[in-house]
């Protein structure tokens, strides 16, 4: 078994696990016909992410194809973007459970750069979307300084720093100072609309809801990828993720590279908050909602912390819980898919348990001893 | 003024002790050296089961299964972190996803949309003589967990300061091999600690949909274990420092509310959301400027290997 391969098993394993277990849920859960409800339940699950392939064979529009892909696809660029926040974070060895509030920064930031800048449309998505990615990295950064400066931790300043931006954001500004004006009487909640110039522009027309927030998404997962991989910034900061004694004794400035890792962790999040308002939902919500920040933490672990498990990750979770809507249609209530997903990072936090098996099953070629966890530990205070 | 104050009291007693117990819970957790980031998800369970087992059972009872119920996802807990040394933040976030999505699953399949069926609260507990004096009338008319949420912090408190139980649990958040050495058991004090937590968690949940609510509903506990977080650190790590951050988040809270409707012209000064996020801000600036009085657990979230020294 290569190293990549025994790398990529137990994330695998737990996705497999969780799906049998929740299928098992939905079983155990009627009086009658149990086992059918659930493959039925699935099936649906299914065709509402990639698409309704049966009905397409027999005759129906094209549509039925690209409304679903459409739907995943976008799911999964917002999961791409605060899973690769999270996995840029463990790289230097932070664990950043503050996506959620970071994301929440950048949406609003998008949100106001969208609806009361006027600018060209060539200029006016990519300055919200600096907007964005600058607010987002802001709020990590504080974290990031914390801990640089304070030695507080960063999984306790990322915690209270979520809840923070959710009450300000939505129990103050969105609802206080930054509330949209309605027209005509209308009562709207959040913030206004954007202008038509900062919307993201659909990539297949009214085919689908597909939009140049999964290019985004795809771009950023690539750039990371090469950055850590391939240049020397990003080199040290693995180098850093792996030791910061060692990576100080050869000469990394190890404080600059947390700093930055973090502050860019943030940016990714505020991307995914600017992706949601300016491709989806046109202005900052009354709430944002799904917690996309939260499910970040899942996505960049059962992707192991890599970019590219990170996207692919993103996709498979972003193609069940598009949907996860047509469940529904058999009494599963269409949250169902973050039941799988949560699942599944539980299975993956027992990565440990998984390699154990693994090895024993590998054997009579003993494996060395088996690699940590992804974990971002508390320090010594 | 008096009558103002009064009411303010009853209303944070009356609030308070689900947010007691889930930061006591926290903290007998990390002392020992576990990180406690799944107590929400252990009130979730606890609330859940609590408002579950009140259908067929005395409402007493049924929070003893809110208990239990908390109790069992601590156990998922011990195994992934003590059991298997896994990555104790990540078991925590897992267990929050897991019974946040779980909760919402099993809700929706047996109970629908509005929540569980209403159930029986826990009584309200009324004391003639206290009711009379100013201020001190206040503490008479709560359920029996608001007297438990006065008297718990204090046991606790002496358990972990005074006892030798309590100082191996002490020792073995901050220098667990020197427990070792003693020749006691640092899983076994460590599944101790985690099991009491949460019990202690899933008090609080099951407090929350016996006392505060009368059922179980989709938002259950709504982050109120992630304000038990913030009441640990603010208190030190303390019990008795969790109980007081605690009671000043509820009394803050209830301030707010109080001020909502008696002055509203005095929130336009200060946001609503203002307030709410105070007791986050606070902790961070605790956190911020604590200096050398640093109190957090030596050992907390590192794995034990009897080996690895």
């Amino acid at each position: 078994m290569g190293e990549r391969t025994r790398q990529a098993l137990p994330s695998v394993l737990s996705v497999l696990l969780s799906l049998v277990v929740c299928w098992m849920l939905i079983a155990f859960s009627r009086d009658t016909d149990g086992l059918a409800t659930a493959t039925a339940a699935y099936l649906q699950m299914l065709w509402g992410g990639v698409g309704d392939w049966p009905r397409f064979l027999d005759g129906a529009p094209i549509t039925v194809l690209t409304r679903p892909l459409g739907e995943a696809a976008m799911k999964a660029a917002l999961l791409t973007l605060t899973g690769l926040s999270v996995a840029v974070a463990f790289k230097v060895g932070l664990f950043n459970i503050g996506a959620q509030g970071q994301m929440l920064l950048g949406a609003l930031a998008a949100a106001v750069v969208g609806a009361h800048v006027a600018l060209p449309g060539v200029l006016h998505i990519p300055a919200a979307l600096l907007a964005a990615a600058l607010a987002g990295g802001a709020w990590a950064g504080i974290a990031g300084a914390l801990k640089l400066y304070r030695g507080v931790h960063e999984v306790i300043s990322t915690i209270m720093l979520n809840w923070v931006a959710v009450r300000l954001v939505d129990n103050w500004l969105v609802v206080g100072p930054l509330r949209g004006v309605a027209e005509a009487g209308a009562s709207i909640t959040g913030t206004a609309e954007i202008h038509p110039t900062a919307t993201l522009p659909r990539l297949l027309g009214d085919m689908s809801r597909l939009n140049l927030g999964f290019v985004i998404a795809t771009v950023a997962a690539a750039a990371v990828w090469a950055w850590l991989t391939r240049t020397r910034s990003g080199f040290e900061t693995r180098a850093v993720g792996l030791g910061d004694e060692a990576a100080r004794a050869a000469g990394i400035p190890v404080a600059r590279r947390a700093g930055l890792a973090m502050a860019l962790a943030g940016a990714l999040a505020g991307l995914a908050g600017a992706v949601l308002v300016l491709g989806t939902e046109g202005r900052y919500p009354g709430t944002l909602g799904a917690p996309y920040g939260f499910d970040g933490i899942a996505i960049a672990l059962i992707g192991n912390n890599h970019p590219l498990g990170v996207g692919a990750a993103a996709l498979f979770f972003g193609v069940l819980r598009a949907g996860g809507t047509r469940m529904q249609l058999l009494d599963v209530h269409k949250s169902f898919p973050e039941l799988i997903q949560g699942l599944a990072l539980l299975f993956v936090a027992g990565r440990l348990i998984w390699l154990a098996a693994l090895r024993r099953r590998s054997a009579p070629k003993p494996v060395t001893a088996a690699p940590p966890a992804p974990t971002a530990q508390v320090p010594h205070a | 003024m008096l009558e103002i104050l009064h009411r303010l009291l009853f209303a944070t007693l009356d609030a308070a002790p689900a947010l007691v117990f889930a930061a006591l819970g926290a903290v007998l957790s990390e002392r020992a050296g576990v990180v406690a980031v799944g107590v929400e998800g252990m009130m979730r369970v606890g609330a859940f089961c609590a408002a579950v087992a009140a259908l067929v059972m005395p409402t007493p009872a049924a929070v003893g299964m809110g208990m239990l119920a908390g109790a069992a996802l601590a156990a998922v807990h011990g195994f992934l972190c003590i059991r298997w040394r896994s990555d104790q933040v990540v078991s925590g976030i897992a267990l929050n996803l897991v019974a946040l999505a779980g909760g919402t699953f099993l809700l929706e399949t047996h109970f629908g949309p509005n929540g569980t069926p209403p159930i029986q609260q826990l009584p309200p507990l009324h004391w003639p003589e206290l009711a009379s004096v100013p201020l001190l009338g206040a503490l008479s008319g709560h359920a029996a967990p608001t007297y438990l949420a006065l008297l718990l912090p204090l046991l606790l408190q002496g358990m972990l300061t005074r006892t030798p139980l309590g100082l191996r649990l002490r020792a073995v958040g901050d220098k667990p091999h020197a427990v070792a050495t003693l020749g006691l058991s640092v899983p076994a004090l460590r599944w101790g600690a985690v099991l009491g937590g949460g019990l202690l968690a899933g008090l609080g949940g099951a407090v929350l949909s016996t006392t505060v609510l009368d059922r179980f509903e989709q938002h259950t506990p709504a982050g109120l274990g992630f304000m038990a977080l913030a009441a640990m650190v603010f208190g030190r790590w303390t019990p008795m420092g969790a109980f007081a951050a605690a009671a000043f988040f509820a009394f803050g809270n209830a301030l707010r509310i109080g001020l909502a409707s008696s002055a509203p012209g005095l929130l336009e000064l200060v946001p609503q959301g203002v307030l709410l996020a105070l007791p986050y801000l606070l902790t961070l600036l605790v956190l911020t400027f604590q200096g050398q009085r640093n109190s957090t657990p030596a050992s907390l979230g590192v794995p034990y290997e009897q080996e690895s020294r």
